[in-house]
């Protein structure tokens, strides 16, 4: 039954993010249009090629982590807000199931726009990823999304008693995020301190270790590559622990304070 | 007149309401800063790693004044189309403010403020984020202050403007378009440059950046700061001919803005749209 709801959800995201065209639009384009800007300030500056190519990979992954955010730590607030809470709430399926669900849809809704940045990244601005290197790239990626999107479950839980707080607290957690992150250069940069302390977030590691995949040396790596994965995997552990139970004390907490049908607005 | 000032204080005292009463000062104050003092260090560090190359200084404060100032654009003009779909559909409060004796567009204005407001703020912690932190100069000798405000609320006036355009089409359309309003923005941050020098754009694109009123401004405010000119192709006008483009483009602005909201608020109450909700 578990599973059947994770197929069931996963299926509705998918079916709806296409169902939109201008939604479509809005979240390839536009976003392509704020990582060109970051691109042009490299080629302004003329920088050597691959910081374009750490761009554009920083943008693909901002899809992922805009996802996390708006589609899967705020999604229990919007569902609450529209009277559907209390129906997931009654349904004999763990949480996990409904949140693991999001996440695959949200996977499979954000790779369409993950991948038109970056083939428009590569046509448009002749950014080199060289594809030799994919497949690892690809498996440090898959380990890293696991990651995210169980940080994204524990995130949910916290969400899920908010009020309008919601919505500046997922705006906080992006441009500030793409700075700890290194999203748009090598997280190296800001020194070794507050670097390793952004790598508690995945896709600051799972960036910087695709980057090093693809450009070696040239990426100013902050961890020896054969570090990531192991810290992936663990990561990814630690976050749906904490998640499995952060998401039972907190749906108890909204039953006891009678927050779970309120709407925040 | 005095009717108008009554209804833009009201609605801006609600905007500031509906924005910040969840929380107290501080905190909102947090939330408001945290956007803009991120970018800005996002474009140091990005300067940063290549300060090997031709990255200097100048090249920083350049990227500088425009990311800084361009945060009206952003929070502006997302903000009082963002306000339509709010009002419409999660508080479903548009209806009442269209029976009562206000007029649409001076609320919406006043709305706006708010976000003027918070753009005010975040403004100015980046200046002084890039003053005392950073260690840039925000002016030379020579900047004309007086100007300088001048010329930010002409812009800020221009955006204004631009955002009730956007706002009238927010009437009539569904709320998925906010995307677009949105992706607006991002479009104006690539075309005018803001941080990013107009020349490394392919051409088609700087003839559309040089069609834009922001592109200008942005250009002003770097001369008045600096004291010399950045884009290569602005570099024969004067700062008068860039005070004139400014001028003209706001004044075009408003009175597209007074004809397409008209227009566009007439078609709403024909189609029945003014309690129009497509959150499904």
């Amino acid at each position: 039954m578990n599973l059947a709801a994770v197929f069931a959800r996963a299926g509705v995201r998918v079916k709806a993010s296409f169902r939109e065209s201008s939604w479509v639009i809005g979240e390839t384009v536009f976003p392509f249009l704020s990582m060109s800007a970051f691109v042009l300030v490299y080629r302004g500056l003329h920088a050597p090629k691959e910081y374009e190519g750490f761009v554009v990979l920083g943008g693909a992954m901002i899809a992922y982590w805009n996802n996390v955010i708006w589609g899967m730590a705020s999604q229990f607030f919007w569902e609450r807000e529209q009277g559907q809470l209390q129906l997931y709430l009654i349904t004999p399926v763990s949480r996990m199931s409904i949140l693991l669900g999001m996440a695959l849809g949200g996977i499979a809704m954000t790779t369409t726009r993950a991948v038109a940045i970056l083939v428009g990244g590569m046509l448009l601005f002749h950014v080199e990823l060289p594809l030799s290197r994919a497949l690892p790239a690809f498996g440090l990626f898959l380990l890293t999304l696991g990651a995210a999107y169980s940080l994204g479950m524990i995130l949910s839980s916290l969400f899920l008693l908010w009020g309008r707080e919601v919505w500046h607290t997922a705006t906080i957690l992006q441009e500030p995020v793409y700075l700890f992150s290194g999203f748009y250069f090598p997280v190296s940069a800001m020194g070794a301190v507050v670097a390793i302390l952004g790598s508690i977030l995945p896709v600051t590691l799972g960036l910087d270790g695709i980057r090093q995949i693809f450009y070696g040396k040239a990426a100013h790596g902050l961890l020896p590559l054969g570090w990531i994965p192991p810290i992936q995997i663990a990561l990814t552990a630690i976050f749906l622990t904490i998640a499995s139970v952060m998401l039972r004390y907190m749906e108890n907490l909204g039953k006891h304070e009678g927050r779970l049908t309120m709407r925040g607005d | 007149m005095k009717r108008l000032l009554q209804v833009l204080r009201a609605s801006a005292w609600l905007g500031w309401q509906v924005e910040a009463n969840w929380a107290d000062p501080l905190l909102f104050l947090i939330y408001a800063v945290a956007k803009p003092l991120a970018t800005t260090s996002i474009l140091y560090y990005m300067v940063k790693v290549v300060s090997h190359g031709s990255a200097t200084a100048e090249t920083f404060r350049y990227i500088f004044i425009g990311n800084t100032f361009f945060i009206y654009v952003t929070e502006v003009l997302i903000g009082i189309s963002w306000t339509v779909f709010r009002d419409r559909e999660d508080y479903e409060t548009l209806k009442y403010i269209y029976v009562s004796p206000v007029r649409l567009m001076p609320y919406l204005l006043g709305r706006a403020f708010t976000r003027v407001g918070t753009a005010t703020v975040g403004v100015l912690v980046a200046l002084l984020f890039g003053r005392l932190a950073l260690g840039l100069p925000i002016g030379v000798s020579t900047t004309p202050w007086l100007l300088v405000l001048a010329a930010v609320v002409l812009g800020l006036v221009g955006v204004l403007w631009l955002g009730i355009i956007l706002a009238g089409t927010s009437l009539v359309v569904a709320r998925h378009s906010m995307n677009l309003n949105e992706g607006l923005s991002g479009l104006f941050f690539l075309l005018c440059g803001a941080v990013f020098p107009l020349d490394v754009l392919p051409p088609a694109a700087r003839a559309i950046s040089l069609a834009l009123p922001f592109t200008y401004w942005l250009e002003l405010l770097r001369r008045m700061l600096t004291g010399r000119d950045f884009a290569h192709s602005l570099a024969t006008m004067s700062d008068g001919d860039l005070w004139r483009v400014i001028a003209l483009a706001t004044a075009g602005l408003c009175a597209a803005a007074f004809l397409w909201f008209g227009w566009c608020e007439r078609i709403a109450r024909n189609r029945g749209l003014i309690d129009w909700k497509t959150n499904y």
